[in-house]
């Protein structure tokens, strides 16, 4: 057992030798310009976040007077309740989760087993692959032949109109292609010799070390089609149909071309904050997704698998 | 994404009118003759259409009938499938729609996307005149002028309201007009300044009724508030100072600002000019400049968020503001009514300028209706006709669709007098009452209640915005443009044109308003528009105007 003498150690940190290794005073300076520097970023991005949360909780004079910063002026929540009593924003909402969670599910599958069979550099015909996935990121057919396409095909009015037309998306399918291309081949053949089949092999070797990857690439997906709404526009004919961002989308629309003042004895009854309201009530549940997709953005998993 | 989604939708607009062109241009003309009326084979279309229809005549079709039609949605009442509006429609006159749900935030992208892919519903409202323009050469949509004599209550309108001048403007260079308009029996002036009233009575002021007033009203404020811009204006998106611009361009006899046109038609001469090389329009930005070189316009005016201007207003920093009847009372009011509840505001008539005491005459005409062209061979399509005369230009279907079934949500007390029920709101007349008009029952609906007999249209103005209208009827109406359709190709050409001369426009009337440039400069700047292509594009205008006048006139 080694021991430690509390009062040499308190010693030793409070005045620092020349010797052994510490902060370079350059190392000091650059450390508080960063810490500034991030302070500030944090400052910038999450004063409007917070702002719109002041703004959905304040009374509307205070709000069309510009008092309210950070801090809610005339404290409100009748617009929480207006919103939330509309039938059609729930029913939006739901329809949000579900093609989130049914999207992020296709793409996830399909990406995936596209990305390993493309991380395998002895693959014949493996050029082709990429080529015909990198050809679709430069080329496409435009966007009323898509429509058509779509349309023909009996999807339109359906989930599946916008889970897969977009269910692989090339630069996430590029970015898992390169993580599979950096794991040690050794570790697959090792499977293979233990009487695993490729499936297998992609299931109980090449995922669990992929942990990182394929959160990462959950977290891209599920905050795009959380935040898509083009689909839903161009292939939805009914309200009931429309995810929440296209509901979000309109009620702003409404409330500023009721400024405009177009349509006769169309008076606004939308308050400046329910676009407050609705923002937050849209942006917390994909905010709370974050905090436990990022226990997986670990490094290092594969420390020692392999001795060369 | 975000960069991705914003440019796809800018795309949206650029891709589906070049492909509108390339998917239908092979189809049919439509059925459409070379004269209104003339050489239309309507045999075996009149299925479900009544031989009686007249003005007057409720429309029932003899069988039920089914329309596909475009909707759009907005926000404030969401489409509900059991409103009464579409209960008593289907009672009413034996029609059911078939509504294709189309946001308002996106709604003319989407009608673009429909037409050009061959998969447009039958009837598109909503739909505002000068829109059309870009689908008129695939003939994918209805040269709806053809047709007009099928509609007995929209033809005996455009008569009695004299707007054919008016339908003249609509006109493309094959004579026809593509969208039904709606009609409003007077001119509706609604934007104007809305001023502290409490502070000009303070001070002893009149409401100003002609621009110089105004600027002596500006002055006399800021001899009392030398600290502050008494007047500080709004509404700079989608053009810097848009709304304002477009008030006193009207009254200067020019255009400007949201109603800015390229040509202006000189009587004198016979001949359009360009608009802004006019002496009106320098007359105007030498106004403008007197009024921010002296302090009593805030320089922001023309680049400020509408909030920040509300705010300087509300907070007693600036004494007038550009305002409509809405935003009197959905913005300024509720704004002061903690913080300053004496204070007073209330809009003032729009001014009298150099052209005269004047309105335009062009607001008679409202947003209206396209068709697809394949609506003409349906076998329903007289019928068509007749219920879309009904519904949206008879003085009962324009009656019912505004205020809805009497007894249920609203009674009258004779002649133009109508009230809510008891238990309906609308636009705050019953702010107690637990159900809505539009959100409960459908009616006073933007998709099929506009237009109509001034009567009808005061009908739910409050007080205050009756008086208004009272003096704004008083105004002489400003003579319409003569028509001046472009062909395709010239429209292709001026397109290429107008971006640089609005562009450059717009920016030399702000450097002369705010001072940047000198108005001695003038001459160099109309010189600079000469360079942009003034006087082809106003050449090219004029050979439109004497062609049409020649084949058409």
């Amino acid at each position: 057992m080694v021991t430690v003498d509390p009062t040499k150690v308190a010693d030793r940190i409070a005045r620092p030798t020349t010797s052994g290794i510490q902060d370079s005073r350059g190392y000091r300076v650059f450390q508080v310009f960063n810490t500034v520097a991030l302070l500030g970023v944090v400052v910038v991005t999450l004063y409007p976040f917070v702002n719109i949360i002041a703004q959905s909780l304040s009374g509307e004079s205070h709000i069309r007077a510009g008092d309210v910063n950070l801090i809610p002026r005339g404290f409100n929540v009748t617009t929480y309740e207006l919103v939330m009593s509309d039938s059609m924003f729930w029913i939006n909402y739901r329809n949000t989760v579900v093609y989130t969670v049914v999207a992020t599910l296709i793409a996830m599958v399909l990406t995936t087993c596209y990305a390993y069979v493309l991380s395998k550099r002895n693959l014949r015909g493996r050029t082709f692959l990429i080529g015909v996935a990198v050809f679709t990121m430069f080329f496409n057919g435009g966007l009323i032949p898509n429509y058509v396409l779509v349309t023909s095909l009996g999807l339109k009015n359906t989930l599946w109109a916008i889970v897969l037309p977009n269910a692989i998306s090339v630069f996430n399918l590029l970015v898992m292609k390169s993580f599979f291309e950096n794991l040690p081949t050794e570790l697959e053949e090792a499977a293979k010799i233990d009487g695993l089949n490729t499936y297998k092999t992609l299931w109980y070797v090449v995922l669990p070390l992929s942990k990182a990857v394929v959160a990462t690439m959950i977290l891209f997906y599920s905050v795009a089609y959380w935040n898509s709404w083009f689909q839903a526009f161009l292939y939805m004919d009914r309200a009931e149909l429309f995810p929440i961002t296209i509901y979000l989308r309109n009620l702003i629309a409404g409330a500023n071309s009721a400024g405009a003042g177009l349509e006769s004895s169309d008076l606004a009854q939308v308050a400046s904050n329910i676009q407050a309201v609705t923002m937050v009530l849209t942006v917390l549940p994909i905010l709370c997704v974050y905090p436990f997709i990022q226990r997986y953005f670990v490094s290092g998993v594969m420390l020692g698998s392999v001795k060369q | 994404m975000v960069r991705h989604r914003a440019k796809l939708t800018a795309s949206v607009m650029v891709t589906t009118s070049a492909l509108v062109l390339a998917a239908c241009g092979g189809g049919d003309d439509g059925g459409g003759g070379s004269d209104e009326g003339e050489g239309v084979d309507l045999e075996g279309k009149d299925v479900g259409a009544m031989d009686d229809y007249d003005i007057g005549v409720q429309f029932t079709a003899t069988e039920p009938l089914n329309f596909s039609t475009l909707y759009n949605e907005h926000p404030n009442y969401p489409l509900k499938d059991d409103w009464l509006f579409f209960e008593e429609l289907e009672e009413r006159t034996n029609v059911t729609l078939d509504l294709t749900v189309v946001p308002l935030s996106d709604y003319d992208d989407k009608r673009s996307l429909l037409i050009g892919s061959g998969d447009a519903p039958t009837i598109m409202p909503k739909t505002y005149p000068g829109s059309e323009e870009p689908f008129v050469s695939s003939r994918a949509i209805l040269p709806i002028s053809d047709y007009v004599d099928l509609m007995p209550n929209f033809q005996a309108k455009v008569e009695q309201w004299g707007l054919e001048d008016n339908l003249d403007t609509l006109r493309q260079q094959d004579g026809k007009f593509y969208v039904l308009p709606g009609l409003h029996e007077a001119p509706w002036q609604d934007y104007t300044i809305a001023m502290r009233l409490d502070v000009l009575d303070d001070l002893g002021l009149e409401a100003p009724t002609t621009w110089d007033e105004f600027r002596d009203v500006l002055e006399a404020i800021k001899e009392e508030y030398p600290d502050d811009y008494p007047f500080s204006g709004r509404w700079n998106v989608p053009t810097p100072g848009g709304s304002m611009l477009n008030i006193l361009g009207m009254t200067f006899g020019t255009s400007a600002g949201w109603g800015f046109n390229h040509e202006q038609w000189d009587e004198e001469a016979g001949e359009f000019v360009y608009t802004g090389a006019t002496d009106e329009y320098r007359a105007m930005v030498e106004y403008l400049r007197g009024l921010v070189d002296d302090g009593l316009m805030d320089p922001e005016s023309f680049t400020q968020d509408d909030d920040p201007a509300i705010q300087k207003f509300a907070n007693g920093r600036s004494f007038a503001i550009g305002t409509n009847a809405q935003t009197l009372v959905n913005d300024y009011r509720p704004a002061f009514e903690d913080k300053n509840p004496d204070a007073e505001i209330g809009k003032i008539p729009l001014p009298a300028g150099p052209a005269g005491n004047v309105i335009n005459a062009a607001s008679q005409l409202e947003n209206g209706i396209m068709f697809s062209a394949d609506a003409a061979e349906s076998e329903n399509f007289v019928a068509m006709m007749q219920f879309i005369d009904w519904l949206w230009y008879s003085d009962e279907g324009q009656e019912f669709a505004k205020w809805g079934v009497e007894d249920v949500t609203y009674t009258t007390g004779g002649e133009g007098d109508y009230q809510l029920a008891d238990d309906v709101d609308f636009v705050s007349l019953n702010p107690d009452a637990d159900k809505h008009l539009q959100e409960d029952f459908g009616f006073s609906n933007g998709m099929f209640a506009y237009g109509g007999s001034t009567e009808l249209l005061h009908s739910t103005f409050s007080e205050e915005e009756q008086e208004f209208q009272e003096t704004m009827a008083e105004k002489d109406l400003l003579p319409l443009p003569p028509p001046h359709p472009f062909t395709e190709e010239e429209r292709e050409q001026v397109t290429l044109w107008e971006t640089p001369l609005r562009d450059h426009t717009d920016q030399a009337t702000l450097q002369f308003i705010l001072g940047q440039r000198d108005l001695s400069e003038w001459d160099a700047y109309v010189a600079e528009l000469e360079a942009k292509g003034m006087s082809q594009y106003i050449d090219v205008v004029n050979e439109a105007y004497e062609r049409f006048e020649s084949e058409h006139g």
